[in-house]
């Protein structure tokens, strides 16, 4: 507002420089929030960020022939359930039962990574020695491996330490692959938390151990949380290792594999890949919808100290 | 005295290392080694099953010789090029329209922002099911009497609506990450540009966006090494098709090894794409590094 006033108070005692067109543009900027250009660039990302999904939550619940005809409307003498209830209960892609399997993957997978990275990170943050400091870029290293492009190497470890096609081989692999980055964050912020609350415990008898699980740990909320969405979210939409390390016939679908393998078969069948897509949807953006604040300051602060 | 000294370090080194071992032999199992398990197979030419024999450099020099890997190397330098850059111009310009602490402006950062929490997977069938011959666009536009586009099918168009969806799903990301830094930007310096006699659009080019070029060149890099890496939406949009237009080099790597026919020679073209990313991501940081200094250490 400061600024605004400043510069129309100031536009008026200087002569004009600009072309009229441009001049009526910058005009429009400086009126702010009611500007046009403000109002045309809202109105734009509106339709095309909503359009998409209202389509999918409308589309769901209509029949084949009203989804080609008329696919914006929504007919409402012949909406039905009976598309959403079928997909619900498919048999050949389980999208319900691959909720409880990527959920138990996400649970599983947190933990590990904050039991193993947060001691790790303790121990890396409160040392000043030069081999531990390697250690860290030992780990950031891991931020520049491709996944999904040495995936097949992955195939080849867990073949040879019997993991191959298991649940625990699947988890081992996505825990390392949290690991980089939690413990990155973890350690930028142990590093604001001052030393000497570590050396009052150590007065009061605590070890290492316990210093960190009983009175860093708490302190570490903020980045816990950001590690925990960051997590979650990459987890939970993981398509790639899920996918090659565990093979349709280990009988264990997550929500993407199920996805992959009901529609990519039923593809033109639009009254089964609505209604499957939006089931795989729902749970992410009520989630997100609900978080929305802490999800988007999370995965900023990863970003900014990046 | 001093023995007790050293005990007690070698016992702090102990608890150092305790609290650090199990991290590190995860990470090194899981991730270094089958790096270096790629290194290996790269030279050999495996094909999946049978023992791998030793071939040398080989794999290497045919980097380039197939029309198939040239031409993913193209579809993937266009896809990280065009949609790095309309993902940072389209994520400064709704960042510096979105940037005020209001609820308007936090709803629309949200509405922008939300297919970054969606599987890319999911994304790809959706817009699918939205382009296709069949959809909702097409069907639309038959109302009208214009013949149905091949948004997918079509070569002349399939790469374009594949990065329009990757931008479409990436760029809010930027919007949110680039509102952070500005506002961070001092009130004091906008004002102080103000009454110098610079317009909003000069306050714009000239101080807010220097003020936050770092904050530019982490998304520039998070974009570029993503997008290399782009998969899982060609998989679910276009399926590499039509023709191999939109096959992208991390999906051509996947596809190979799952024919299972040339593993070595596909590991060969992950091991080089990492060396790219991560090339990439060195210079475009030390480049900005570089203008820093330029910029402060006169």
């Amino acid at each position: 507002m400061v600024v605004t006033e400043a510069l129309t108070t100031r536009k008026g005692d200087k002569p004009k420089v600009r072309p009229p067109e441009q001049d009526d543009t910058v005009r429009a900027e400086r009126e702010g929030t009611r500007s046009p250009v403000r109002w045309v660039l809202l109105s734009v990302l509106f339709v095309v960020m909503v359009v998409p999904v209202y389509l999918l939550v409308v589309n769901a619940f209509k029949s084949q022939q009203d989804i080609l005809n008329n696919p914006f409307s929504i007919p409402l003498s012949s909406l039905t359930f009976e598309h959403m209830s079928a997909a619900i209960s498919s048999p050949q892609f389980n999208v319900i039962g691959g909720y409880g399997f990527t959920l138990f993957l996400v649970v599983i997978v947190d933990v590990l990574c904050i039991a193993l990275a947060g001691p790790a990170a303790y121990a890396i943050a409160r040392s000043l020695k030069k081999r531990t400091q390697l250690v860290l870029l030992y780990f950031l290293a891991g931020t520049f491996i491709p996944g999904a492009a040495v995936i097949i190497p992955v195939i080849y470890v867990l073949r040879e330490i019997g993991l191959a096609n298991t649940v625990t081989g699947l988890v081992a692999h996505d825990v390392a692959s949290t690991l980089p980055v939690s413990i990155f964050l973890f350690v930028g912020f142990i590093r604001t938390i001052p030393v000497d609350i570590d050396h009052a415990a150590t007065i009061d008898g605590a070890g290492r151990y316990r210093t960190f699980w009983t009175i860093i740990f708490p302190l570490m909320r903020p980045a816990v949380v950001t590690v925990l969405i960051l997590n979650s979210i990459g987890i939970w939409n993981d398509f790639v290792s899920p996918q090659i390390l565990l093979s349709p016939s280990s009988g264990h679908y997550t929500v993407t594999t199920a996805i992959y393998a009901g529609i990519s078969q039923y593809s033109t069948d639009l009254t089964k890949v609505f209604p499957n897509l939006l089931l795989a949807v729902a749970p992410v953006v009520i989630f997100f919808i609900y978080m929305q604040r802490h999800i988007i300051s999370g995965l900023t602060v990863g970003a900014v100290k990046g | 005295m001093t023995r007790g000294r050293r005990r007690a370090r070698v016992r702090e080194s102990a608890v150092s290392l305790g609290m650090m071992g199990p991290a590190v032999l995860l990470y090194t199992v899981m991730t270094v080694v089958p790096v270096g398990v790629a290194v290996y197979l790269s030279l050999t030419d495996w094909d999946g099953f049978s023992t791998a024999a030793f071939i040398g450099f080989d794999n290497y020099t045919h980097l380039f010789d197939e029309p198939s890997s040239t031409d993913a190397w193209y579809v993937t330098g266009l896809i990280s090029v065009a949609g790095t850059v309309l993902m940072v111009g389209l994520g400064l310009v709704y960042a510096l329209a979105l940037k005020g602490k209001s609820r308007t402006n936090s709803f629309f950062r949200a509405v922008a922002y939300f297919p970054h929490v969606i599987s890319a997977l999911i994304l790809g069938y959706l817009w699918a099911a939205i382009l296709g011959t069949n959809g909702a666009v097409n069907n639309t536009l038959a109302k009208f009497g214009i013949e149905p586009v091949g948004f997918l099918f079509d070569e002349k168009f399939a790469l374009v609506s594949l990065i329009a969806v990757i931008v479409w799903a990436g760029f809010g990301f930027n919007v949110v990450l680039f509102v952070a830094a500005l506002q961070t930007v001092p009130a004091e310096l906008l004002e102080a540009a103000a009454i110098d006699g610079a317009n909003k659009r000069q306050i714009n080019l000239r101080v807010v966006i220097p003020m936050i070029a770092p904050v530019v060149t982490v998304a520039t890099v998070l974009d570029l090494v993503g997008l290399i890496r782009a998969y899982d939406i060609v998989v679910s949009l276009t399926g590499g098709g039509p023709a191999g237009s939109t096959q992208t080099f991390t999906y051509l790597i996947l596809a190979r090894s799952f024919e299972g026919t040339k593993v070595g020679y596909a590991t060969a073209q992950a091991v080089f794409l990492m060396v790219v990313s991560a090339v990439l991501a060195l210079l475009v940081t030390a480049l900005r590094n570089r203008q820093d200094q330029a910029a402060t250490g006169r």
